[in-house]
C-alpha cells in the first residue's frame, strides 16, 4: 500500500494543512489551559475572601455549638453563598460545622499537619460524590479554641466551560481546515502549474527535435532557473547528438571508401581473364583495402571505448623524455628517408603520472603527423620543459605547410584531414590527432595547436607533472 | 598434425580449413560448440581453434568444460571482441592464446606454430637460403660469400624472416614482434615498409635471385623463387 500521495501538490497541501491543524490545536489547547488556570485561581481567590468573611461570622452558642451568622449577607440568596461548601473542624479533627450545601459529605479527610497554618492551603479535590472542588483551609482561633475552616467552590462549571470550548473547536476547526486545504491546494497548483507546462513541453522534445527549448518566464525565480538549467542541458545534448551524428556519417563514409574499392577491384578483376600474376595483384590490392578497413575499425573501437569511458588508464610514473625519444625513434627510418632532422631537447628528470601506452600513442600520432607533413630536409623540434603550476610542456614543432586559421579548430576533430586529396598516400583516416587529444585530456592535460600558413605547426601539450622524488618539495600538492 | 576448428560461420570455417590444410595440417571443422565438444572428447587433437561467439554454448563455456574434463589440448580462441576483460576471461578459462578478428592469416599460422612448438627448445642454428647465410650467434650475414652490414633492427628483421622462412609475415606480426608495439593502431606501416625497402636493398641489391619478397596486401616473405 502506498501511503505517500502521488502528486506533489497534494503532498504540499497535506503538509500545509497538517501544520496548520497542529498549530491551531496547540493554540487552542494553550488558550483553554490559560483560561482554566485563570478561572481556577480566581475561584481560589474568591474562596479566600469568603473564608475571611466566614471567620467573622462564626460564633459559639452558649451550649457550645458552633454557628454561622446567616443574616450578614444583604443577599443571602447570592449564588456564591449558596454554592459554597463550608466545613469547620475542631482542634481534634471532629466536625463542628457543615453547611447545608455540603450536607453529610466531608470536605476532605482528617486535617493534615500544618494545614491552614500561616496562610491558605489551596488545592483541588473531589467530594465523595465525585464533584470536583477548589478548596481553601485556614486555621482560626475563636474563643481560645482552634478551628480549621475549610471552604470550597465547585470546579464543575469550569470543566463545563472547557467542554464547551472543546466542542466549539470541534465545530469550527474542520471547516477552517477544509478551507485551508482548498486554498493551499489552489495555491500549490498555481505555483506548480509552470512545472506541469514545462513537463508537457519537455515531453515533446525527442532526439529529432532537440533544438526545441523550454520557455523561460522569469529567469530569476526558481522555475526560471530550472528551465534555464534544463535548456543548457538540452543544448549540450543537442551538441553531443550532432557530434555523434556527424561522427556516424563520417565513419560510414570512411568505411564506404575502402569497401567501394574492394568491390570495384573485385568486380573488374572478375570481368576479364587474367594471368595468375594479375589475379594475385587484384587480391593483393583488395587485401590492402582490407588492412585499411581493419585499422580504421580498430581506431573507431578505441574512440568508442574512450567515449564511453571504458578505457582504463594504468598509471605509473613515466619519464617524458623517454616517451618522446621512443615516439621519435619509431620514425627514425622515415626521417632518414626524407632527410628530416629530429631535434629533441629538454629536461631529463621530468615525469608525469600516466599510462605509458596511451601517452606514447598520443606522441607517436603527433610526431607522425609532423613527419608526414614536413618537406624533406627540414627540422622537427621536440621540446620538453617544466612549466609553472606543476605542469610539463611538450612541444612538437614542424616546418610543414601549416594549417590555415579557419581549419585550426578542426584539427582534433575526428576524420579531419588538412589535405583531403592526399591522405591515401600518407595513410591514416584523420583519427590520429583525435586520439592524441583524447589521451592527453584523459590524463588531465591540454593540447593546443599554433600554426601559421607556410610557417609550420606547433603542437603544445601540457600534462600535470608527477611528484617524483627529484621534486624540490616546494610545490604544494 | 590434427587441428580442430570450432567456428559457426561457414565462410570463415572454410577459409580456416583451406588455409590450414595448405600449410600441411589435418583439419576437422565443427560448426557448433556441442559438435566441437563431442569431437574433442572422441579423438585427440594437437590443437583446437575455438570461436568465442557460437550459437548455444559459447566458446568460454566449451573451453572451461573441456578443461574441467582434464583435456589439455592447446586452445586458441578467436573473437571479434577486443576487450581486455574478454582476453582475461579467455585466458582464465584455460585458453593458450587469443586472436582478435579480423586477423591476418600469417599471424594465425605463426601463433599455431608457437603453440605446437611450445615446450620444445629452439635450436641455436645457422640459417641458409640460396647463397644467403646468417649466423645469429656471431651476428654475421653473408651473400655469395660477401659480408653484409646490417643495423640491429635489420638484423632482427632478417632473423625473423628466416625463422618464418617460406611463410608470409604480416605487418602486424612485425609491429608486435620486432617493434614491440602493443597498441594495434600505431601508424607503423610506413615505417615497416621503409625498413623493408632498406633491408631488401642490402640483401638483394645486386644479387639474384631476389629473396626478400613483398606479398601485396599481406606482408613479406623470405623465399627462393616466386611462390610457395
Amino acid at each position: 500500500m502506498r501511503l505517500r500521495p502521488r502528486r506533489l501538490r497534494t503532498r504540499l497541501t497535506l503538509w500545509y494543512v497538517s501544520g496548520l491543524a497542529a498549530l491551531l490545536v496547540l493554540a487552542w489547547a494553550g488558550t483553554c489551559g490559560l483560561l482554566f488556570w485563570q478561572l481556577r485561581s480566581q475561584l481560589g481567590h474568591f474562596s479566600i475572601q469568603e473564608i475571611e468573611t466566614v471567620e467573622g461570622l462564626l460564633y459559639f452558642t452558649p451550649q457550645g455549638h458552633l454557628q454561622l451568622k446567616e443574616d450578614y449577607h444583604n443577599h443571602p440568596e447570592s449564588k456564591d453563598v449558596i454554592e459554597r461548601y463550608l466545613e469547620v473542624r475542631g482542634g481534634d479533627g471532629d466536625v463542628l460545622y457543615r453547611n447545608d450545601r455540603l450536607g453529610g459529605r466531608a470536605l476532605g479527610g482528617a486535617p493534615v499537619p500544618g494545614e491552614g497554618v500561616g496562610g491558605y492551603s489551596e488545592r483541588s479535590e473531589r467530594l465523595q460524590d465525585g464533584t470536583r472542588v477548589r478548596a481553601v483551609s485556614r486555621l482560626h482561633v475563636l474563643d481560645g479554641r482552634p478551628l480549621l475552616i475549610r471552604l470550597a467552590h465547585s470546579e464543575e462549571p469550569l470543566y463545563a466551560r472547557l467542554r464547551e470550548l472543546f466542542l466549539a473547536s470541534l465545530v469550527i476547526l474542520p471547516p477552517v481546515l477544509v478551507f485551508a486545504w482548498l486554498a493551499g491546494y489552489g495555491l500549490a497548483r498555481r505555483a506548480l502549474s509552470p512545472i506541469e507546462i514545462m513537463a508537457r513541453q519537455a515531453q515533446n522534445i525527442t532526439p529529432e527535435k532537440l533544438h526545441a527549448r523550454l520557455p523561460v518566464d522569469d529567469k530569476d525565480d526558481e522555475l526560471g532557473q530550472l528551465a534555464k538549467v534544463f535548456n543548457e542541458t538540452l543544448a549540450r545534448l543537442e551538441q553531443a547528438f550532432e557530434q555523434l551524428r556527424r561522427f556516424t556519417s563520417d565513419a560510414s563514409h570512411e568505411l564506404r571508401t575502402p569497401l567501394a574499392m574492394i568491390r570495384s577491384v573485385g568486380e573488374v578483376g572478375l570481368q576479364k581473364d587474367g594471368s595468375r600474376a594479375d589475379y594475385r595483384d587484384i587480391i593483393g590490392s583488395m587485401l590492402e583495402e582490407v588492412n585499411r578497413l581493419t585499422s580504421l575499425v580498430d581506431n573507431l573501437l578505441t574512440i568508442s571505448r574512450a567515449d564511453s569511458g571504458r578505457l582504463q588508464l594504468h598509471r605509473t610514473s613515466v619519464s617524458v623524455m623517454e616517451l618522446v625519444r621512443q615516439a621519435a625513434g619509431l620514425f627514425e627510418i622515415l626521417t632518414e628517408e626524407k632527410s628530416l632532422h629530429l631535434c629533441i631537447e629538454g629536461e631529463e628528470k621530468l615525469q608525469v603520472e600516466g599510462d605509458p601506452i596511451f601517452l606514447r600513442q598520443a606522441l607517436v600520432n603527433m610526431v607522425h603527423n609532423a613527419v608526414k607533413y614536413s618537406p624533406p630536409g627540414e627540422t622537427i623540434f621536440l621540446r620538453v620543459r617544466a612549466r609553472d603550476r606543476g605542469r610539463v610542456a611538450i612541444e612538437i614543432q614542424d616546418q610543414g605547410p601549416g594549417i590555415p586559421p579557419e581549419d585550426q579548430s578542426k584539427v582534433f576533430d575526428r576524420f579531419y584531414r588538412v589535405d583531403k586529396a592526399r591522405w591515401r598516400e600518407s595513410g591514416g583516416a584523420g583519427l590520429g590527432l583525435a586520439i592524441a587529444k583524447w589521451a592527453v585530456e584523459a590524463h588531465g592535460g591540454v593540447i593546443i595547436l599554433e600554426s601559421e600558413v607556410n610557417r609550420g605547426c606547433v603542437f603544445r601539450v601540457a600534462l600535470p607533472r608527477a611528484n617524483g622524488p627529484e621534486e624540490d618539495g616546494a610545490r604544494p600538492g | 598434425m590434427q587441428i580442430l576448428v570450432v567456428e559457426d560461420e561457414q565462410k570463415m570455417a572454410k577459409a580456416l580449413r583451406e588455409g590450414l590444410e595448405a600449410d600441411g595440417y589435418f583439419v576437422r571443422v565443427a560448426h557448433t560448440g556441442e559438435e566441437g565438444f563431442y569431437l574433442i572428447n572422441a579423438q585427440p587433437f594437437d590443437l583446437a581453434i575455438l570461436d568465442v561467439m557460437l550459437p548455444g554454448h559459447d566458446g568460454f563455456e566449451i573451453l572451461s568444460t573441456i578443461r574441467r574434463r582434464g583435456i589439455k589440448t592447446p586452445v586458441l580462441l578467436l573473437t571479434s571482441r577486443d576487450a581486455v576483460e574478454d582476453r582475461v576471461r579467455g585466458l582464465d578459462a584455460g585458453a593458450d592464446d587469443y586472436l582478435v578478428k579480423p586477423f591476418a592469416f600469417p599471424e594465425l599460422l605463426a601463433r599455431i606454430r608457437v603453440l605446437l612448438r611450445r615446450g620444445k627448445p629452439e635450436a641455436d642454428e645457422r640459417f641458409q637460403l640460396a647463397d644467403l647465410e646468417m649466423d645469429p650467434a656471431r651476428r654475421v650475414v653473408t651473400r655469395a660469400g660477401q659480408a653484409i652490414e646490417l643495423t640491429p633492427r635489420e638484423f632482427e628483421l632478417l632473423e625473423y624472416l628466416f625463422l618464418n622462412r617460406g611463410r608470409v609475415v604480416s605487418r602486424e606480426m612485425l609491429a608486435r614482434d620486432i617493434w614491440k608495439e602493443t597498441a594495434r593502431q600505431t601508424p607503423l606501416d610506413n615505417v615497416i615498409d621503409a625498413q623493408m625497402v632498406r633491408l631488401r636493398k642490402k640483401i638483394d641489391g645486386q644479387f639474384e635471385p631476389k629473396l626478400v619478397q613483398t606479398v601485396r596486401g599481406v606482408g613479406f616473405v623470405l623465399r627462393e623463387g616466386d611462390e610457395a
